[in-house]
């Protein structure tokens, strides 16, 4: 089906490029860029496992998705920390806080790292 | 949850392909629809992802019928709703025990944004109902 071909070509290529922006410069926008992109593509293979022949692609691509959940993890919880802390309690929080960034450093590296070696090229 | 494979023995052409994959995605978030009654953690989390399932579907193939992008619109802010829910979930997981004030706003903001998303679902309901489109009707 051309039209399925030329879906998956796209998508693939638009993986591709979110994939070098963040490898590029990681931050939280490329995180998330690269992160929809994947998962849209992913949600493509599964809906049509049926009739395409791309099980190694569709594993891939699951991959990616893994290697940044935890960075993913790390920035939004520390977002919501950040913001929705009572101002009566912030001395309380500042441990957690802290672990947080360090976790959210350490996550964004990582998941640099595992992107830097795949490849979504048609 | 992992997502039901989709038979699509025969289809060859793209209309089919969109009619069978959104109806096995639909009958999915049908089936999970009870996590947001319960709204408990794991329920909301599964239905949130069949929900994004079907939204990609419907976004995809929103250009046989405009119709679907209104319900992959509303969809999105179905799963924006149930994300702010889950990102709640996550934190109070590990909350310390002595931010009792901290962790009624997030108790309260989660409840809150389950509210929303149980009103968008509603309104989800009765924009399926109307559609008119004879094809997209008999996959709804």
């Amino acid at each position: 089906m051309k039209w399925l071909t030329k879906t998956i070509h796209r998508e693939q290529h638009a993986l591709e490029r979110a994939r070098r922006r963040f490898v590029r410069k990681p931050n939280e926008r490329r995180l998330h860029d690269v992160r929809t992109t994947d998962r849209r593509f992913l949600s493509l293979l599964e809906d049509v496992a049926g009739i395409s022949e791309s099980e190694r692609l569709r594993r891939r691509v699951k991959r990616a998705a893994a290697a940044t959940d935890a960075a993913r993890d790390a920035t939004i919880v520390l977002r919501l920390l950040e913001s929705s802390v009572d101002g009566s309690e912030r001395s309380f929080a500042r441990p957690l806080l802290e672990r947080l960034y360090q976790q959210e450093r350490i996550a964004t590296r990582t998941a640099s790292k595992e992107l830097r070696r795949m490849r979504f090229d048609p | 949850m992992k997502a039901g494979r989709i038979d699509l023995e025969g289809v060859d052409d793209v209309r089919e392909l969109a009619e069978r994959v959104v109806a096995t995605r639909l009958r999915e978030a049908h089936a999970l629809t009870s996590g947001l009654d319960r709204r408990d953690k794991q329920g909301l989390h599964d239905f949130r992802i069949a929900c994004k399932r079907l939204r990609y579907a419907l976004e995809r193939f929103a250009a046989l019928d405009q119709s679907l992008e209104a319900i992959a619109q509303r969809l999105a802010a179905l799963q924006n709703a149930l994300g702010e829910a889950h990102d709640r979930d996550m934190l109070l997981a590990i909350l310390p025990a002595a931010m009792t004030a901290t962790e009624r706003r997030l108790r309260s903001d989660r409840e809150a944004c389950v509210d929303r998303a149980v009103a968008n679902w509603t309104e989800l309901q009765q924009l399926m109902q109307a559609l008119d489109s004879h094809r997209i009707a008999m996959v709804l």
